[in-house]
């Protein structure tokens, strides 16, 4: 965890080398384990299903790339599931009450970063511990998801709204390629800006990106705000694939966004990792908690799963670093 | 003699609780009435050893987000030993072994293996959550019939359930280690800094170890008072609201997140203060809907206060 992103370009090369290592045995595994749920199901690997698949986690790739930027400053967001179903619910408001789509699209993108702003406030500005702070919005935003719903979910109808999370282009459901377009931004944001190198410098080491005048508290605030921001975008998609608003939305996904992006190899100390390892995170675990679901696991064995492949992931990882530090 | 500061903010919450029960009073005198005081007393006792454990926890500089679901899990466990043998013996021993089994494995991955504890014990929710789902037979509900679960749960002594008793002894013991033992001072120094409590020779990882049994066998005790309190148990109670409601305890009692800083009577009038305002949620006929958003307020209202705190802290040091 030395390295920065200030580093010298020999360290940025071995940086690289572990990581891509880590990627080539990623897509080893995800090759493993779509073979071998298309024996368990023989129609794994028709193309309707990886439409049906890719589009059940778009919402996860979402959040996991806003949960990669809080990551590598160190901090963890815990309330974006939560948010997922508030931000949806103004949003389903906001079209119900005023009739555009567009007035719903930003209700939903801006709740979401609304309760982002919380988190980020709370944990840059005031510095408190950001699971605390996350876990308190986690409660927040659900309650609020269940006062604006009554508990009930709502029908939506209108198609504009509808459109990024439920249409197809033949096979290919148009959140696909969308996700990608996010994938891309969020890349450029990230490799190509000062911002994305300050977020770099505040996970690697906040007192040193503070005195050099990075002002990471100020990065801090940005970077829930931006997770905030996607959990709006992804409340937009699960309204869509559903055709409805539900209160209960995105319950748990805050875990299986930290599972994949840990998977992916972003360290959970903050400063290291990158986004196409978050793709290949999700990729993976995806195909395993949708396998799960296809073959029809029992959810409370898929609950024990899930632990148990977050707390195995971070023993391996924590196990490899610690190996290679000393 | 114990600083002013500190004894300044344990009345703070003394007063604003204690201000809240009028103001409940005048808008229900139901409230008030001897019935509705003892069910908030025994309605806190499983809130109470979430909080108790947790308190330990969070001043030791961790957090165990294993507690809620830990409880639900043990709660079924007691049940499933229940149902097997018809007695309790076996279910208590059975959870008193499993819950300090969870709180040692909990402790060694955080101390010796160095895990981030919310990491460790988010997972460990999770393994919880489904393992209550597994142990039960699918959609079943396991009714506690006998005396034990009537005594704990409904019997009382000297006005008292004695579940709230239980749980007065156990703040008590915990007062004392707390404040009077060389263990409870070791919680402390490695909640103010590790590398120092490590200095001054104290055996972190074995205090850690034993902090995170500590509330692991306050999950299993919460879990035993959860059964008798119902009369029966399932899979998919709300063991996180049980942890939040715990959490928020602790903080509003003035407990520093950070860790470091907390005192014991704090953590209980932390308690009584949720107690209260869960059970004027119900009084007042509030809507369900409206109590989490009213508690994740409150937490988040108590960490800015928590911020303050922290603050007025740092002032003091320079």
């Amino acid at each position: 965890m030395t390295s920065t992103a200030m580093a010298s370009s020999a360290q940025n090369t071995k940086k690289l080398d572990g990581l891509t290592l880590r990627y080539l045995v990623l897509i080893g595994l995800i090759v493993i384990a779509s073979v071998g749920f298309s024996f368990a199901n023989e129609n794994f690997y028709s193309l309707t299903n990886i439409g049906i698949l890719l589009r059940s986690i778009a919402v996860l790739f979402l959040l996991s790339m806003g949960m990669t930027f809080v990551m590598l400053t160190g901090g963890i967001d815990l309330s974006v599931g939560s948010n997922v179903a508030f931000s949806g619910g103004v949003g389903v408001i906001a079209l119900t009450t005023t009739g555009s789509a567009f007035i719903g699209f930003a209700a939903a993108i801006f709740a979401g970063m609304a309760i982002g702003a919380v988190n980020g406030f709370f944990i840059g500005r005031l510095k408190l511990s950001a699971f605390m702070v996350t876990l308190a919005t986690f409660a927040l935003a659900r309650g609020l998801a269940l006062v604006i719903y009554d508990a009930d979910s709502i029908n939506v109808s209108n198609q504009t709204f509808l459109w990024l999370g439920g249409v197809s282009w033949g096979n290919m459901p148009v959140v696909i390629p969308f996700v990608a377009l996010v994938f891309i931004a969020l890349s450029v944001v990230l490799y190509k800006t000062t911002f994305g190198r300050d977020v770099y410098a505040a996970g690697s080491n906040f007192a040193t990106a503070f005195v050099l005048g990075r002002r990471p508290e100020k990065t801090l605030v940005w970077v829930y705000v931006l997770s905030g921001a996607l959990a709006g975008l992804s409340a937009i998609i699960t309204v869509g694939r559903v055709s409805s608003g539900q209160p209960w939305a995105g319950l748990y996904l805050e875990f299986d966004a930290i599972t994949a992006v840990i998977l992916g190899g972003t360290s959970l100390f903050g400063g290291r990792g990158m986004l196409l390892g978050t793709i290949l995170g999700v990729l993976l675990y995806g195909i395993i908690i949708n396998g799960l679901v296809l073959t029809g696991t029992n959810p409370y064995l898929q609950s024990l799963i899930k632990g148990m492949i977050l707390l195995g992931v971070v023993l391996l990882d924590t196990y490899t670093q610690r190996g290679k530090t000393a | 003699m114990p600083d002013l500061g500190r004894l300044l903010r344990e009345k703070n919450i003394i007063f604003v609780t204690l201000a809240l029960c009028l103001l409940f009073f005048l808008i229900s005198p139901r409230f008030m009435s001897v019935e509705n005081m003892s069910a908030i007393s025994r309605q806190i006792v499983p809130i109470g050893l979430i909080a108790l454990g947790q308190f330990f926890v969070v001043v030791s500089g961790n957090i165990d987000l294993s507690m809620g679901m830990g409880s639900v899990l043990f709660a079924i466990l007691l049940g499933v030993c229940f149902g097997l043998t018809g007695g309790v013996a076996v279910g208590i021993v059975a959870v008193i072994v499993a819950s300090l089994a969870l709180g040692f494995l909990n402790g060694v991955l955080v101390a010796k293996l160095k895990l981030p504890a919310f990491i460790v014990t988010l997972s460990m929710l999770f393994m919880a959550q489904g393992l209550s789902g597994l142990i039960i037979p699918r959609g079943q509900q396991i009714f506690l019939m006998g005396g034990f679960f009537r005594f704990v749960g409904s019997e009382k002594f000297m006005g008292f359930y004695w579940s709230f008793l239980f749980l007065v002894v156990l703040f008590v013991l915990a007062y004392i280690v707390y404040n009077h033992t060389r263990w409870g001072s070791y919680v402390v120094a490695i909640g103010n800094s590790e590398e120092n409590a490590k200095l001054a020779g104290i055996n972190v990882d074995r205090v850690k170890i034993g902090i995170f049994m500590f509330s692991g066998l306050c999950s299993g005790f919460a879990g035993i008072m959860l059964s008798t309190r119902m009369g029966f148990v399932q899979p998919g109670l709300d063991g996180n609201g049980l942890l939040l409601d715990g959490i928020a305890a602790i903080i509003i009692g003035g407990t520093l997140i950070l860790g470091g800083r907390g005192t014991i009577g704090g953590a209980f009038w932390g308690l009584l203060f949720i107690g209260v305002i869960n059970n004027a949620l119900n009084l007042l006929n509030v809507e369900d809907v409206w109590h989490q958003v009213f508690k994740g307020a409150v937490i988040l209202a108590a960490l800015g206060a928590n911020w303050v705190l922290w603050q007025s802290r740092q002032a003091e040091a320079h």
